[in-house]
């Protein structure tokens, strides 16, 4: 059994959250942006994670995760009047990107959130190593 | 030699094991269909004083290894909208209260230690 895997475990999942805090702040930036590279407005993105086995010796007891794919949403585009703007079609309208700023700070609270409690556990394992240490002192 | 050593022995290797498990129920919070797992500590403390108290490894011989680490059960928790069945709090909680029953078993082992220590010594 590998005694380190666990700090493999939080750190999986630090570098996860921390993905997908990277991917909402991306989405909170482009709230606005009417032209992307492939043509039309930004689209929503948003992260997929999966379970990764740590350590197969354990009987994958240990499970990390990481992020699988970034996806893009298939909802709809937001439209308002907008004559004037350089992307209005005929009528002036304009379509906006699918970012909901509610969604995305919830998304943002749970990641904080996540990210937290995974450092609570790797300091947890820390000290747990750092008490074995004194074992007969 | 005294039973109890390795009694606390198996105490701390379940409780790291433990550790072990919650920690990837929490790395999991948020991955889809991830099913909580825990280790019933109780009844691989149980097991592990059954192969404490043999007198001979071959009796009630089980096909694992005592020495491997226990099995994980599934937690039997409602799931949410994403079939992650995590609870942030509940892990934690269990988690805590983990890492401080580990911290007694080590504790236990030192004082134990100081015991064999103290006598040695005649004091």
């Amino acid at each position: 059994m590998d005694t380190f895997a666990i700090f493999r475990v939080s750190a999986s999942a630090l570098d996860a959250q921390r993905s997908r805090m990277n991917t909402i702040a991306s989405n909170m930036a482009n709230i606005h942006s009417t032209q992307t590279e492939n043509g039309g407005p930004y689209r929503r993105k948003d992260v997929v994670f999966t379970t990764v086995p740590i350590d197969s010796e354990t009987h994958s007891a240990l499970e990390g995760v990481k992020v699988v794919q970034v996806i893009d949403s298939q909802e709809p585009f937001k439209k308002i009047y907008d004559p004037g703007h350089p992307d209005a079609d005929k009528d002036g309208f304009v379509l906006l990107p699918n970012v909901n700023v509610m969604e995305e700070m919830v998304n943002m609270m749970m990641a904080v959130r996540a990210y937290e409690a995974n450092v609570t556990t790797f300091n947890l394992s820390k000290s747990m190593f750092l008490k074995a240490l004194e074992i007969g002192r | 030699m005294d039973k109890g050593i390795q009694r606390l022995e198996e105490m701390i290797r379940v409780s790291a094991f433990r550790h072990k498990v919650l920690a990837s129920n929490i790395a999991n919070v948020d991955t889809p269909g991830y099913k909580a797992k825990d280790v019933p500590f109780r009844d691989e403390m149980k097991n592990r004083a059954i192969e404490i108290a043999k007198t001979n490894p071959q009796h009630l011989r089980e096909n694992r290894n005592p020495r491997e680490a226990g099995g994980t059960v599934a937690v039997e928790r409602s799931p949410w909208g994403d079939g992650n069945n995590v609870a942030l709090d509940v892990e934690l909680a269990n988690m805590t209260e983990n890492a401080l029953l580990y911290e007694a078993g080590i504790k236990l082992l030192s004082k134990k230690f100081l015991m064999y220590k103290n006598a040695i010594k005649g004091r």
